[in-house]
């Protein structure tokens, strides 16, 4: 037995040495960078064009996972060691990042480098880096959704394509002649493919939002809500179109990360689908799909739920300075070239959507409805949020009512009221916690907490 | 209880030395034995085959698919540097595998073979550190590393799993049902506590010991969220960490996750059937005995 | 006990090299976390960090969520006494010396490899509401056996097939959004899937290996010297096999009702992402979105203490009983 733990030993010494060799030497006389984001194709070749631009620094990616995304950089950024460079998914995230201190204010340095991102970029994704009139992240990219067609489910039914401006009337009736059901009438092509967590999108869609009065309430109970919750109800099981999550199980095995419907739609189980551009990262290797886009029926008064994200600077990294290099590169021509080229969303920069190459992509001409997409930025607006409730906290409120609904097992009127009422229970208790909170939500409703 | 109750039941009229009796109870045991471990087998097989489709078929429902795609595996190669993952998680879970094993073993002989003043209070609270849940002192344990200089290091990654209540708790029970008389008898003889533990106690621990090296390996060679925030370069990354790659929000490359976890379990499968004999009745008194 | 110098010195010696490490990656974490558990600290620098005593811990007898999410991680644990009892019927059928019995254990010990993604894809299919193999057999039976015909003409509304992971759903009517039970909520869901699962995949896994173990570790004299004394297989388990596995038995118990208390973030995590509604959403998992979601370190920990407390109960119940019942 000692014999067997002390050969053990001298195995795991050899290893050890043989791990210490083969460890990459750091290149000479670069300059490291360390970029937190998700890992994927796209993002690496974002990265590599970076190094090829920039031969004097080596910029690495460290995977941010679905899970526990934010959380990582947090910790390791208020421990002294964080990245140089990570990215805000949403205005509240960016927000959680420079309330924790971990984010750096660019607004001079940006300035200095002659960068007006507010005239540059889609103003629907300046919410993602700017915060209180000060700038904190470059927008990486922006999507806004649209309908995505599969042509050849519309030939075989003899259905013409549809075309904006349409009605939600007009769309219900397309997505009702392409739902086709087999002889034992169950349902095997859906007309509309739409993940259930887009209910903000048709709250906004709806003419409503998630918070009012600057945040200060949540507005989740207000009738377009309310409405909208109740027509994403009525699709599934009043008008048939869209599959119930019973349905949606039942469709294919996978699931979960939502991305489910992405693969259901790449296997022709939906007509239409509610999807950004980004969905050709992964369509694209679905052999012989032959794809359009129309945009969402919208009330004229309206707006589209844009994201994105966009890339802050640790403002504890003892290379920020030279991180910022990173966030001018995303100003840049050759990285919005290469965001519209990959289909990684839309580029953020508006002038890099109007060149002959992102309405044609040479090397994919089969991709003919980039006009559309660019359009519907125009219509765009980015999520509203409060700083005086968790996003998060927000978020699992509004999952488990929403989860009733979508089971058909609560109306959307009462839902939406139980989660209202949640999340000002919630704010009460913000507001207790953090008194710098307490002073600003005093200041904008002269009441000390929600009632 | 009832199942055992059962098979009791069932006993034959035939003594039990009748070749009959014998030859029936094994076979009804195979029977038994073989549904159930189909069943076993189903996902196993499922995400073999999966890991053979192109990428749309992984969502159907035919379980062979219609194409063989072998380059699955290649393209797992290509994409990212999954040789250097594999080697990662494999040496890091040895590494603690080994010194977990080697710690417990002799925490636990000092709990289960040695006799001081206050040591049930100690285990006792020893014992409670394993009921705090594993996430909040992951904030402390980092501030820890940052304090060591020890983030993005091999060494981050193994040696805060390396110690713990787990391995001496399981090892206590298992020192537990060997007869005192042994160590008594050798203590006569003029051994000391060490030669005690490494010639008497340890060979007939080797169940203990090959059952806790199994759970070491196997829990940090699938651990995800220390990895995810400890390391940064790319070389220290383990498997679980490599294999975000395949499943971002961008997509999920089902397929080529499949061939992932398929080479993922590989070695420990190979771990298992090295290991697995050492668990075999009877193996231990005889080796003493000898 | 006497303790005699020399094994004290000794047993320092032992503890040492554990200690050590235990010292500061367990022990001085945990008395951290005690620490933060009874102040505010919040990775929003804008929180003024302060002690508040009992503060968390109040607010956390009035959190509903809380109490939801304990109701689950218990009603979660259910399946444990099955998975235990068909692991050690497992082990013994596998301690035999058998042709081929690698494999066999290896085959039931794959599911615990396989564990993770492929792992979760494969049991939402088997849980598919129409094409799952689970609900292919129910609804099989439920066609062959004429049921629904039987329960209409006994005034009921007819039954179907469950929608496992999709429903909130379970045996003992748990409501999904206050503590207490009703009628409506009767049936079988996501929770309920999740026990089978874990059933499943529990049964070869690290149970059956640990009895496996403590069965080998059973000097084959005795159950031969009880045999000869012509004891029958029950007598001879009952006697001899059952109250030799004592300490293995109670550690996989002492091991499970932590495991079980803690559990459940791995299929909220992948699976279920804790829904529907909520219901597979466990203590473990609340802890987790509450100091890495909500940033709410301090108060994350005062849950986790208050669970502490709760294992360290049971786990204390358990060594009385262990010491009573098991000849410990």
């Amino acid at each position: 037995m000692k014999a067997f733990f002390l050969i053990t030993f001298c195995v795991l010494v050899l290893l050890s040495v043989v791990a210490w060799q083969i460890q990459p030497a750091p290149p000479e006389g670069k300059i490291p960078l360390v970029w937190v984001s998700d890992d994927n194709p796209a993002r690496r070749e974002q990265i590599s064009l970076f190094n090829d631009l920039h031969p004097n620094y080596d910029l690495r990616l460290d995977p941010r996972a679905n899970q526990a995304g934010m959380e990582k950089v947090m910790l390791q950024c208020l421990a002294g060691v964080g990245p140089d460079l990570f990215d805000a998914y949403s205005p509240s995230e960016l927000d959680a990042f420079v309330r924790s201190g971990v984010a750096w204010d660019v607004t001079e340095e940006l300035a200095k480098r002659a960068i007006d991102m507010e005239k540059d970029v889609w103003p629907a994704i300046l919410p993602t880096g700017i915060r209180e009139g000060r700038v904190y992240g470059f927008p990486a990219n922006v999507a806004v959704d649209a309908i995505w067609v599969n042509k050849d489910l519309f030939d075989a039914a003899g259905e013409p394509y549809p075309e904006g401006p349409w009605t939600w009337e007009e769309f219900i009736e397309v997505a009702q002649r392409l739902t086709l059901r087999d002889e034992r009438g169950r349902i095997k092509q859906f007309g509309f493919l739409c993940d259930w967590w887009q209910w903000p999108q048709f709250i906004m869609l709806f003419g409503g939002q998630l918070y009012a009065e600057n945040g200060t309430r949540s507005a989740v109970d207000s009738p377009e809500a309310i409405e909208a919750i109740q027509f994403m109800h009525d699709l599934m099981y009043v008008h048939h179109v869209m599959p119930t999550p019973v349905d949606e199980a039942t469709m294919a095995t996978a699931g979960g990360w939502g991305s489910g419907t992405i693969t259901y739609f790449g296997a022709g189980k939906g007509a239409m689908a509610l999807g950004g551009r980004w969905w050709l990262c992964t369509l694209r290797d679905y052999e012989g799909l032959n794809l359009g886009v129309v945009e969402i029926p919208r009330m004229s008064d309206t707006a589209y739920r844009a994201y994105g994200r966009a890339t802050v600077v640790n403002r504890y990294s003892p290379r920020r300075e030279q991180a910022l290099d990173f966030l001018v590169y995303e100003a840049g021509k050759d990285y919005n070239d290469l965001i519209n080229r990959q289909a990684d969303a839309v580029a953020a920069v508006m002038r890099y959507n109007y060149t002959p190459e992102f309405l044609q992509n040479p090397e994919h001409p089969e991709e003919d409805y980039n006009e559309v997409w660019r359009d519907v930025i125009r219509y765009g607006e980015a999520d509203v949020w409060s700083p005086f409730v968790n996003g998060q906290a927000a978020n699992r409120i509004l999952t488990k009512q929403l989860d009733l609904v979508k089971n058909d097992q609560k109306s959307a009127a009462d839902a939406l009221r139980d989660a209202a009422r949640e999340i000002h229970k919630e704010m009460a208790k913000t507001l207790e916690r953090d008194p710098s909170l307490r002073i600003k939500y005093y200041r904008l409703t002269g009441k000390e907490r929600p009632e | 209880m009832s199942a055992i109750g059962k098979v009791a039941e069932r006993k034959p009229q035939a003594g039990p030395s009748s070749w009959w009796y014998r030859r029936g109870r094994f076979t009804a045991s195979h029977i038994a034995l073989t549904i159930m471990a189909a069943t076993m087998l189903v996902p196993f097989s499922w995400m073999v085959l999966a890991s053979f489709k192109p990428l749309q078929e992984v969502e159907q429902f035919n379980p062979f698919p219609s194409v063989w795609r072998f380059d699955n595996y290649l393209r797992v190669f290509e994409q990212v540097p999954f040789a250097r993952y594999y080697f990662n998680s494999i040496f890091v879970a040895a590494w603690v595998t080994f010194l977990q094993c080697l710690t417990s073993a002799m925490a636990a002989y000092a709990f289960a073979r040695l006799r001081w003043r206050g040591r049930d209070i100690v285990f006792r609270l020893y014992l409670a550190t394993l009921m705090i849940p594993g996430v909040v002192v992951m904030i402390p344990n980092y501030t820890v590393m940052v304090k060591l200089h020890l983030l993005d290091s091999y060494v981050g990654l193994v040696v805060p799993a390396a110690f713990g209540a787990f391995g001496t708790f399981l090892l206590r029970q298992f020192m537990l049902t060997i007869p005192p008389s042994l160590d008594e008898a050798a203590e006569i003889d003029g051994a000391t506590p060490w030669q005690i533990f490494w010639d008497v106690i340890m060979p007939l621990c080797r169940a203990g010991l090959v059952t806790l090296a199994i759970f070491t390996f196997l829990g940090n060679y699938g651990s995800f969220f220390w990895p995810l925030i400890l390391v940064k370069s790319e070389h220290l990354r383990t498997l679980p960490i490599g294999m975000l790659y395949f499943d971002s929000v961008y997509g999920r490359q089902t397929n080529l996750i499949m061939a992932a976890s398929v080479m993922n379990i590989v070695p420990l499968i190979i771990l298992f059937v090295a290991a697995q004999r050492h668990i075999v009745r009877g193996v231990q008194l005889g080796a003493i005995k000898g | 006990m006497k303790a005699r110098r020399h094994e004290f010195r000794a047993a320092l010696g032992f503890l040492l090299p554990n200690f050590v490490g235990f010292g500061v990656f367990t022990a001085g974490p945990v008395l951290f976390s005690l620490a933060i558990s009874i102040s505010n600290w919040h990775l929003h620098r804008t929180i003024p960090f302060r002690w508040i005593a009992l503060g968390n811990f109040l607010e956390l007898f009035v959190d509903k969520d809380f109490w939801l999410y304990s109701m689950n991680t218990v009603y979660l644990m259910l399946g444990m006494p099955v998975a235990i009892a068909g692991s050690l019927f497992l082990a013994i059928l596998l301690s035999q010396r058998l042709r081929g019995i690698v494999v066999y254990r290896t085959l039931f010990y794959l599911p615990t490899f396989t564990s993770g993604v492929a792992l979760m894809l494969l049991w939402k299919a088997l849980y598919n509401p129409e094409f799952g193999a689970l609900n292919a057999a129910i609804n099989w039976c439920i066609d062959t056996f004429r049921v629904n015909e039987v329960v209409r003409a006994l005034g009921g509304a007819g039954v179907s097939a469950p929608t496992w992971l999709l429903s909130t759903k379970n045996l003992v009517g748990l409501e999904a959004e206050e503590v207490r039970s009703s009628a409506a909520q009767w049936g079988m869901g996501a929770r309920d899937a999740l026990i089978i699962m874990g059933i499943w995949i529990a049964i070869g896994g690290n149970n059956m290996l640990l009895y496996l173990a403590g069965l080998s570790n059973i000097p084959p004299e005795l159950t031969e010297a009880a045999q000869l004394d012509g004891a029958g297989k029950w007598a001879v388990f009952r006697n001899v096999t059952w109250p030799q596995l004592a300490p293995t038995t109670f550690f996989i118990v002492v091991m499970s009702f932590i495991g079980g208390l803690q559990g459940g973030f791995e299929q909220a995590r992948v699976m279920t992402q804790g829904g529907p509604a909520g219901t597979t959403t466990t203590v473990a998992y609340y802890i987790y979105t509450k100091a890495f979601e909500e940033l709410m370190v301090g108060y994350a920990a005062a849950i986790s203490w208050l669970l502490f407390t709760a294992i360290f109960v049971i786990t204390m119940v358990n060594w009385r009983l262990g010491s009573k019942e098991l000849n410990y």
